[in-house]
């Protein structure tokens, strides 16, 4: 998530809104934000019903895997990034500063 | 007599470990039946509504609420208070 932050300015810039997601309480998700500074919404899927159906829940933790996913105006999925491919966002950031996605 | 009666049992003692031990990993193995479900680039990408807290209200955000506006980074972490 701090990733994330760190490049907020540059995703604002291309019309991309973040949201972080986890199995978390709203209330842990927003302390949690706090204490590493974050500022876009830290969503909380209390129960997992979303992590879900993404497909990307983790029956041994109880928990959501990390993923990222860039998702286009059209609402269809533009790219991924898991596990640990997803701790570093600047493919995704790239994505987004392509000429044709600033629209 | 006693030898050879032995050494044949040792055998099938070996072959039946072999085909156990062979047998073996396959079961213990299993692959996260979640990865197959995970949609895939160009899908349309499932809707949701959730909430976060604002610090006073419980905030609800939608996908779908950013059709047509917005690019949406949706970042699943595992936890909170664990990494960045």
């Amino acid at each position: 998530m701090k990733a994330l932050q760190q490049d907020l300015k540059r995703l604002d810039a291309t019309d991309t809104q973040v949201l972080g997601v986890s199995m978390d309480s709203a209330f842990a998700n927003k302390a949690f934000a706090d204490q590493i500074g974050v500022t876009f919404p830290l969503l909380s899927d209390w129960g997992g019903d979303v992590t879900r159906k993404y497909g990307i829940y983790v029956d041994k933790y109880k928990a959501a895997r990390r993923v990222n996913f860039l998702i286009g105006k059209d609402g269809k999925i533009l790219e991924e990034q898991v596990d640990r491919d997803a701790i570093d966002p600047t493919k995704i950031v790239d994505t987004c500063e392509r000429p044709k996605l600033k629209n | 007599m006693r030898n050879k009666l032995s050494n044949g049992l040792a055998a099938s003692l070996l072959a039946g470990m072999l085909v156990f031990a062979s047998a073996a990993p396959a079961g213990a193995q299993s692959t996260p039946a979640s990865a197959s479900s995970m949609p895939k680039v160009g899908d349309v990408a499932p809707d949701f509504a959730l909430n976060y807290f604002d610090g006073n209200d419980l905030k609800p955000v939608s996908l779908s609420q950013y059709r047509g506006k917005k690019n949406v980074v949706v970042a699943f972490f595992v936890f909170a208070f664990t990494g960045g």
